[in-house]
């Protein structure tokens, strides 16, 4: 377990993660405490996907360790997952199922206690109550991103892991992801984000990868100086 | 037990809504036994022993057909990691896909057996034809399944499944021909062929239920 005495919301040691001869995720040590939200920048290719999915439990790390909140993600169990949400890329969702019925399908699969309230809460809060029996092939990207943000909220992580999670969504979208997400206490983010521009509003850190390794960390910065100095940072390269 | 439920409820779900993978399969079968019945004359008794033969080639190609393109829609939806990231085994998963498909495949081989009994004059829907049929379609989407899995990220997906599926699936061939054999009347030999298609069909659900959560880890 770590060192510290209270867990870190996600911790990492070495982590690394090598597809043959390639390594997308090389050596890296992170330290995230509860409640806390990072941005998580760096080029197309840098690892921030991977590292993503390996903290996720999608993909299995080639080599080091790392925890949710004090549980080793090397065999995650059941609880842990419980901990965590995932907004990745694509919304993961089923295009010809409705609204309604994709997120009775996750909350059956996540056992949400009051399902049929839950979700109606959710649907309601992105705005998509009144749609809510609509296939979901005929949303908008927006949309299926709103709808996605639901999904990964529906079991109330702790934890909640993104990736881009801006694609597609207009003003309004992003306002209401800040909302729910990026500034909602209590939860612990961690983005990849390509909208350097907008991580002031939200991130009390950044971590940066570079070719797999971490160049930049200010996670064990104060938090309220972090967020300018990223920016600065941006936009000084 | 609830996570399997709640993977066939929606998978069933979803082959209703988009009937095309299935219906294709059925439509492919159908075809085959017409022209199998317009070639041959298989009420006539010396070409009877094909019969069987007719009805596994046509039940293997029509579920290798649809099998594949479950999981392929998963994979592009994204929607098979988000029930890979959900706090349930991943054996939970596999049953669940793995008894939607069988269902499936099922619906289609019972209409393709109604519609052999009137092509070809002879009496399919009986209790050990059913039992046998079930039996080695329970061994065979067992194993489609899992392949299925395996070859939903690989790029050749739509040449993989075949190419893996059937060598694996010869001894299953072979066994359930005899045993359909054996229950029309015809000679197959004296060896325990229904016996052979029970303990491939565990042999396959329990080996594809242990296989799986290593063939979906990345």
């Amino acid at each position: 377990m770590t060192a510290a005495s209270a867990p870190a919301a996600i911790e990492t040691r070495a982590l690394t993660k090598r597809f043959g001869t390639l390594t997308v995720v090389d050596a890296v040590d992170l330290r995230l405490a509860p409640g806390s939200k990072t941005a998580l920048l760096g080029a197309n290719g840098a690892g921030k996907t991977t590292l993503l999915g390996l903290l996720s439990t999608l993909i299995a790390p080639s080599d080091g360790e790392a925890w949710i909140a004090g549980e080793s993600l090397t065999r995650p169990s059941a609880a842990l997952r419980r901990r965590v949400g995932v907004l990745a890329h694509l919304p993961m969702l089923y295009e010809e199922l409705s609204a309604l019925e994709n997120l009775t399908f996750f909350a059956r699969l996540y056992a949400v206690r009051d399902a049929g309230p839950r979700i109606e809460q959710m649907l309601r809060t992105v705005g998509l109550w009144r749609r809510r029996d609509e296939p979901t092939h005929v949303f908008s990207r927006g949309q299926h991103q709103r709808l996605a943000l639901a999904r990964a909220l529906l079991h109330a992580p702790d934890v909640l892991l993104l990736d881009e999670p801006e694609t597609g969504l207009d003003v309004e979208g992003v306002a209401l992801l800040d909302e729910l997400v990026l500034t909602a206490p209590g939860l612990t983010v961690l983005a990849a984000t390509h909208r350097v521009d907008h991580i002031g509003a939200w991130a009390e850190a950044v971590v940066r990868l570079d070719r797999g390794r971490v160049v930049e960390d200010t996670t064990g910065e104060a938090a309220v100086a972090a967020p300018r100095a990223a920016t600065m940072h941006e936009a000084s390269r | 037990m609830s996570a399997t439920l709640a993977v066939l409820r929606k998978d069933l779900q979803l082959a209703w809504r988009d009937r095309s993978g299935w219906l294709a399969a059925a439509a492919f079968a159908a075809i085959s036994v017409l022209t199998y019945a317009f070639a041959f004359d298989l009420a006539a008794r010396e070409v009877r022993p094909l019969l069987p033969g007719v009805l596994w080639t046509t039940f293997l190609f029509a579920g290798i057909f649809a099998a594949g393109q479950s999981f392929q829609r998963e994979a592009e939806q994204g929607t098979f990691d988000a029930m890979l990231l959900a706090p349930v085994p991943a054996t939970a998963i596999y049953f669940g896909k793995a008894l939607s498909n069988l269902l499936a495949l099922l619906v289609v081989e019972v209409a393709l057996l109604l519609l052999a009994t009137i092509l070809f004059d002879t009496t399919l829907i009986t209790a050990d034809l059913v039992v046998i049929v079930a039996v080695g379609t329970v061994g065979y989407v067992s194993l489609t399944t899992l392949l299925s899995t395996l070859g939903s990220r690989a790029r050749g997906r739509a040449v993989l499944l075949p190419a893996l599926a059937l060598p694996l699936l010869v001894p299953l061939l072979i066994a359930a021909v005899r045993a359909t054999g054996a229950s029309l009347g015809e000679p197959a030999g004296t060896a325990p062929w229904t016996l052979l298609l029970v303990v491939f069909a565990l042999w396959s659900s329990l080996g594809a239920a242990l296989l799986f959560p290593m063939v979906v880890e990345r």
